[in-house]
């Protein structure tokens, strides 16, 4: 970036940007981290590691874009540079695989699930964050971005450094997942699905 | 839009593309196409699998949206992240 790009924020617009722009979303920010990691000391530390790498890089913020799109950025570089690695978490599905083979063209949009929407409405919120819980982080990530966040499909195409319209088939391929999911707790809980004639 | 306004033909069980209606719909959800209130009526009233699918979809985004378990901002977070910042200063 050269230094024409650069913004040179004075300390009271820094403090101002920090404050007004980047604070207020550190309450998302903290879901997300522990959504990533389910530990509080990791999501504290993913917080507070984008917090500090947010000011340190805030000449590179344009004041009054979007910030939480910014900051969610920085924490998911954060936690895929620093924590995945530090981490002894087993290695999850290396899902650029998984992306070539499901890339955004090949995704097959058929009836997938048998699950009504009547027993989805009706799960528990634990069902529900458990459902999601399950999925492998990176498939967990569309979701909580898309449907939790309510971020768009462009911005968690910035978020996630992929195209739009591997976005959308990911997301789609999640959905699908989590459906499988709450199918099974569904079947649990005794609604009936459609399939249930046939097992 | 469960209504089936004006139709007196039931919808059809079987949809003629549901790979294009899915996404369509998905995208429709997603609020990622505008103005397609009226295709998606159109569309709802007159083929049950994508009324069905549009429902089910509808009804994950909006159990995840509102019911996923949200966990409590730890008090001293913000705090910490200030006096760190003040040490970089």
């Amino acid at each position: 970036m050269s230094d024409e790009q650069r913004r040179k924020y004075s300390e009271a617009e820094k403090t101002a940007i920090f404050d007004g722009e980047f604070m207020p979303h550190i309450d998302s920010m903290y879901n997300f981290g522990y959504r990533l990691t389910f530990d509080e000391d990791d999501a504290k530390d993913l917080v507070q590691d984008t917090y500090l790498k947010a000011y340190r890089f805030i000449n590179s913020f344009e004041k009054g874009t979007n910030a939480k799109a910014w900051l969610f950025r920085i924490l998911k570089n954060s936690f895929i540079n620093e924590y995945r690695k530090k981490s002894k978490q087993p290695a999850k599905v290396d899902y650029q695989e998984v992306e070539t083979y499901y890339n955004s063209d090949n995704v097959n949009y058929q009836q997938t699930s048998d699950l009504r929407a009547e027993s989805v409405k009706d799960m528990l919120g634990d069902e529900i964050s458990n459902a999601l819980n399950s999925l492998a982080v990176d498939f967990r990530t569309v979701i909580i971005l898309a449907d939790l966040e309510g971020f768009t499909y462009e911005e968690m195409s910035k978020i996630l450094d992929i195209p739009i319209g591997t976005v959308r088939s990911r997301l789609h391929r999640a959905r699908n997942l989590l459906k499988v999911k709450l199918k099974g707790y569904a079947q649990d809980m005794g609604y009936e699905t459609e399939e249930e004639e046939d097992l | 839009m469960d209504k089936m306004e004006g139709a007196s033909e039931p919808r059809k069980t079987q949809c003629q593309d549901t790979s294009k209606c899915f996404q369509l719909l998905e995208s429709i959800l997603d609020g990622e196409l505008e103005n397609s209130k009226e295709a998606l009526k159109e569309k709802l009233a007159k083929c049950q699998p994508c009324f069905e699918h549009f429902h089910l979809e509808q009804a994950i985004r909006d159990v995840l949206k509102n019911k996923c378990t949200k966990q409590q901002l730890p008090p001293s977070l913000a705090e910490s992240i200030r006096s760190k910042i003040q040490e970089m200063k």
